[in-house]
């Protein structure tokens, strides 16, 4: 394996980044210039089609793909929603470009809004994350004082507008009809699709959704052009990937590695291994509601079609670590309060079934299992997956059942240690 | 047209049409909480899924559009599954209170578990601790253990009254409805509430705990307490065979009919069968004598009547009787009353007194309280209240249908003017005070108790048939009218046949443009 | 009772609406200012914010019961949000959270007699790369263990 090449974050490592003068002094905001001067819209949308970039929010959709769902030639306005709300556990990579490198973010916005013919963009970021927001609109005015943003941007007769808007405590809201109804002042309540948001989104007008590190990819795309960016990963899957790394390794943090880099590759040489010398048990791959993977499933590419291939999920990226020692009882007490925390309640598997697996975990972690919680905890999950309206139900389902598919053994010794078994 | 295939059977619907529609065309009822026609899909219950051939999960037949050669399966191990699996889940979070819950019988959830075999629970767990009696409106109380949180009602307050009084808080299993703040249910439709509640989380302590659904028969009728005509079903308790006069009516419920009200009607309509049916009834015939009431049996009440009519044709002063009618009366009766008394009698004293007009608002609620204005005035009678004096005046006989005549005059006056009138009778389905100024008190049925037809604000002529009759000694005003004829011999060939509103509205139709362009 | 919104308090409000097409679409926005303006929403400033965008009461009372955020009672000078998720407690959140429930004599949702605190269990921060941590009002601090969180603790005045 050559050295790792830093794209994204190349750079945070400036404590001055996050001011305009730095990023422009380190090339920031030439994509943007290139584009606007010698690219036509269709032309920065082509490019970032053919370099396939993938969403970096969970689910791994191609963004040039979605861009093209807009309708050509409508009359409504059309927006860009950015999907800042990061809320997937054991993901912390937005959270470091939007304080590092928020000019970044605002080059992506500006090149997606180009492209796509949109001049209102939001950026819908987790609540908690108020001091970063606070930066991120610091940034849009610097951005807007340097020409970079508002009216006839360059002289080039496009405007644009972002607006930062502050979520306020729901997971859900990362899930996309969710965030434009959060987006509108309402409940997070995720949205019966069909009609999807390309064609009716915020306020009821065509919209793009695009995760943080999806809309950071662009101004490198742009600038090095599709061949580049697919160089750098696996043929589908192009680009590097933020992984953050935590749980039980030696170096937690975030590595920018190849997409399709090994996730052995990943926790043993670049997190450092397990920490204080113990054995690997398990890992969570991409945020919590990606299945789990025993320690003997970790030689798997961390490329979108590979991590699916082994059963699970790239999802967020999100690598959570889990060593020997660990009960597995714990991790999914963590994964069934946190479903069943965050469900939204409105659909009935999903309200329900969270609150029912969060129920029936609590008792044997109390003492109290029974012979045939574990395949309760399989019916329920299968009640769930595939039956909601939202993908929430999914993300609750999926770690669930592979924890008591995979851990059965263990979970069922549990339930003999309570001594309650018929 | 479309065409596709449901459970194997080919359905043409039109363009745009949902699975659940086509399907429901096809004989097919799908099961379903949340979904209602009034409402944009809400897709959150998760209960009408189904097979649609290509599509890797089930899909909501309520939010789905049919489209070209569709192939949906309805009834599928996988479909049984889903819905099984959506039943357990809600019913383990539910009370199970059945026998003490209002809705036991006509409930969706009963229902669906019983179609689909839910009879043993994998539930180990705890139940959620809800809520059980919170008042949310002067007549509803919600109960937050039934809830099974399909919003219609948030929904209804939100889209139809728009008045906004409840919401949906917290989230999760805790999601839960509620008022805000202690501020109720309050816009006139509130009843609504409880029809379109899937289960029994919202009851109306109008009805809670007085009888069982199963106990009741229902009756299509037309509501008579506003020009709008909204259609109702009078669910009513048809009385025991060895119970006599038993009978009772027991609620009122919107009938859906997209013409005239929709799925809705409002609360005065709702819970004044209460005050309409139930209180205050004149329950049968008497007479006033020497200032003591006497009872009577209806064939003499009707011979009293019938001489003292009699009586004035034999002296040929015939045109002395007046009449003020109602219209609370069907087509069928005002124009028996004009037919009887105009033509034959040859009276020029043929008016229309009617309660005072009320309020209206902007959705179905009209501001006159009676259900026939508009029949009346297609009939001939001029709606502005009488003059006393001219209705009064060489008056021998005077026949009064319904009190509304107090509500325009002081008692004195009223009593001044009437004292002069040798035979005053009162045809009346309630007893108001008025009865003291009459001679003879004829008690007569309420619509819910009679055949006949409205016309409605609009003019639509809407007819509707007897549910309950709660007083066996109450005769309907055609009837009355119609035995007057017969015992004062008045051309038989003609009222001969006039015995059932049926006939006399294929007669009106006959006689009046108006009532055969409708018919 | 709370009193009426200043006007500033309403300038800035209405500014805020200014930056959507649709004013109630601020909702979020402006309950986050009146709630660090006041420290908490009360009922009579639900109300308030609904008149000025528009809204039915109702639909501000869903909105702050639905996101974790927005409180409708005060919380202490110190508002402690723990994290109590998965890669927090893998490195001894749970203790930590344990511990500060002791130090301070609350459980998770409590306030201190002196209201000085107000400790909160909280589902992932995003900032698992520092676990344990937690949020003190805005501010994150991360790589805790029981001495640090004794020190932070001690500084706060």
């Amino acid at each position: 394996m050559t050295k790792a090449p830093q794209v994204l974050t190349e750079f945070f490592w400036l404590e001055q980044l996050p001011r305009i003068e730095a990023y422009v002094a380190r090339g920031g905001y030439e994509a943007l210039k290139k584009a606007l001067a010698q690219m036509k819209p269709d032309e920065v949308h082509d490019e970032v089609r053919k370099a396939g970039l993938r969403g970096r929010g969970g689910a791994g959709f191609p963004a040039g793909v979605k861009w093209g769902f807009i309708p050509k030639g409508t009359d409504k306005p059309k927006y860009l929603c950015v999907n800042a709300d990061e809320g997937e556990p054991g993901t912390f990579k937005d959270r470091s470009i939007l304080s590092h490198d928020p000019h970044l973010l605002i080059e992506g916005i500006v090149l997606t809004s180009y492209a796509v013919g949109i001049h209102a963009a939001y950026v819908y970021i987790r609540g908690e994350y108020e001091m970063i927001a606070r930066r991120l609109e610091g940034a849009i005015d610097e951005a807007r004082r340097a020409g970079f943003l508002g009216r006839n941007i360059f002289g080039s007769g496009f405007d644009l507008e972002i607006v930062v808007h502050r979520g306020a405590g729901a997971y859900v809201c990362g899930e996309e009809t969710a965030l434009l109804e959060s987006l509108e002042g309402k409940r997070g309540n995720p949205r019966l699709k069909p009609p999807f948001p390309a064609a009716v989104g915020l306020f009821q007008c065509p919209t793009v959704i695009n995760n943080v590190e999806t809309l950071a990819n662009v101004p490198f795309i742009i600038r090095n052009g599709a061949p580049w960016f697919l160089d750098l990963g696996v043929p589908k899957d192009g680009g590097t990937r933020i992984f953050g790394v935590s749980g039980a390794v030696a170096k937690p943090g975030l590595y920018e590695l190849p997409s399709g880099t090994s996730l052995r590759e990943i926790i043993f040489t670049h997190a450092g291994g397990i920490k204080d010398g113990r054995k690997l048990k398990a890992v969570i791959p991409g945020g919590m509601s990606s299945p789990i993977l025993r320690a003997d499933e970790i030689d798997v590419h961390m490329d979108v079609d590979s991590v699916a291939a082994a059963g699970s999920m790239l999802g967020s990226g999100g690598i959570i670590v889990i060593a020997d020692g660990t009960p597995i009882l714990q991790v999914l007490r963590k994964v069934a309060a946190f479903y069943a925390h965050e469900s939204c309640g409105q659909c009935t598997p999903c309200r329900l079934g969270t609150s029912w697996i969060h129920k029936t975990v609590e008792r044997m972690a109390a003492g109290r299992g029974q012979a045939g919680d574990v395949d309760a905890l399989l019916r329920l999950a299968a009640n769930i997956q595939g039956r909601t309206l939202c993908p929430l139900g999914d993300a609750a389902a999926m770690p669930v059942a592979a924890i008591a598919r995979k851990f059965r053994t263990e979970l069922e010794s549990g339930l003999d240690r309570a001594g309650v078994r018929p | 047209m479309i065409k596709l295939f449901i459970d194997g059977a080919a359905v043409e619907v039109p363009e745009g049409t949902t699975v659940f529609k086509a399907a429901e065309q096809a004989g097919i009822a799908l099961p379903h909480f949340c979904f209602h026609p009034a409402f944009a899909p809400e897709g959150t219950c998760r209960l009408c899924l189904v097979q649609i051939e290509g599509s890797p999960k089930l899909e909501l037949s309520c939010s789905t559009v049919i489209r070209e050669g569709m192939k949906v399966v309805t009834q599928s191990p996988a479909v049984g599954e889903a819905r099984r699996g959506v039943l357990e889940f809600l019913l383990a979070e539910h009370p199970l209170d059945c026998p003490i819950c209002d809705k036991a019988g006509e409930c969706k959830l009963q229902d669906y578990s019983r179609d689909y075999g839910l009879t043993e629970s994998a539930f180990r767990e705890f139940k959620e601790k809800r809520d059980k009696k919170v008042a949310i409106g002067e007549k509803l109380l919600l109960d937050r253990e039934r809830c099974i949180q399909c919003t219609r009602c948030v929904r209804f307050l939100a889209e139809v009254t728009k008045t906004h009084e409840l919401g949906v808080f917290e989230r999760g299993v805790r999601t839960e409805i509620g008022i805000l703040d202690g501020v109720p249910v309050q816009n006139g439709y509130s009843g609504n509430l409880v029809d379109l509640c899937p289960v029994g989380a919202i009851t109306d302590t109008d009805f809670r705990f007085k009888t069982r659904p199963w106990f009741l028969s229902r009756a299509e009728s037309v509501c008579p307490h506003c020009g709008r005509g909204c259609n109702i079903y009078v669910d009513y308790h048809p009385g025991l065979p060895r119970v006599p006069g038993s009978a009772k009516v027991f609620r009122i419920r919107p009938r859906t009919n997209e013409a005239v009200n929709g799925p809705w009607i409002c609360d005065v309509g709702r819970y004044g069968y209460v005050r309409a049916q139930n209180a205050g009834r004149s329950d049968r015939p008497f007479w006033n004598k020497d200032g003591a009431k006497t009872e009577l049996g209806w064939d003499t009440a009707m011979a009293i009547l019938g001489d003292k009519l009699r009586a004035l044709v034999d002296a040929g002063r015939a045109d002395r009787v007046a009449v003020a009618a109602t219209s609370w009366l069907t087509n069928e009766e005002l124009f028996l009353v004009k037919k009887i008394f105009r033509d034959d009698f040859g009276s020029g004293r043929i008016v229309l007194c009617d309660p005072r007009p009320g309020e209206g608002d902007d959705f179905l609620r009209r501001p006159d309280r009676t259900p026939n204005a508009r029949g009346a005035r297609e009939l001939g009678f001029d709606p502005a209240p009488p003059a006393l004096e001219a209705l009064a005046r060489g008056t021998e006989v005077l026949i009064l249908f319904g009190p509304h005549i107090a509500e325009h005059f002081r008692p004195a006056e009223l009593r001044a003017a009437l004292d002069g009138i040798a035979v005053k009778v009162l045809v009346t389905p309630h007893l108001t005070g008025l009865e003291g100024l009459m001679d003879g008190v004829l008690a007569s049925a309420t619509p819910a108790e009679k055949d006949g037809s409205f016309t409605n604000f609009e003019g639509r002529v809407q007819p509707f048939a007897a549910a309950a009759r709660p007083c066996p000694d109450v005769r309907s005003e055609l009837e009355i009218l119609a035995a007057l004829a017969g015992s004062l011999g008045l051309r038989p060939d003609y009222y001969g046949r006039l015995t059932t509103a049926a006939a006399v509205r294929r007669e009106l139709a006959k006689e009046i443009p108006f009532f055969g362009a409708r018919a | 009772m709370s009193a009426a919104f200043s006007p500033e308090l309403i300038g800035k409000i209405e500014a805020l609406a200014g930056r959507y097409p649709v004013k109630a679409a601020s909702l979020l926005p402006v309950l986050h200012l009146v709630q660090s303006e006041r420290g908490h929403v009360s009922a009579e400033d639900e109300r308030a914010v609904a008149g000025l965008l528009g809204m039915p009461p109702v639909k501000v009372r869903e909105v702050m019961t639905f996101y974790t955020m927005f409180r409708r009672i005060p919380v202490g000078r110190y508002h402690i949000q723990v994290c109590t998720n998965l890669s927090c407690a893998l490195a001894g959140g749970d203790s930590l959270a344990a511990h500060l429930e002791t130090k301070l004599g609350v459980k998770l949702g409590g306030t201190t007699a002196d209201g000085k605190f107000t400790l909160t269990g909280v589902e992932c921060l995003g900032a698992c790369e520092t676990a344990p941590c937690l949020m003190i009002n805005f501010d994150y601090y991360g790589n805790l263990d029981a001495a640090r969180i004794d020190d932070l603790l001690g500084s706060l005045t």
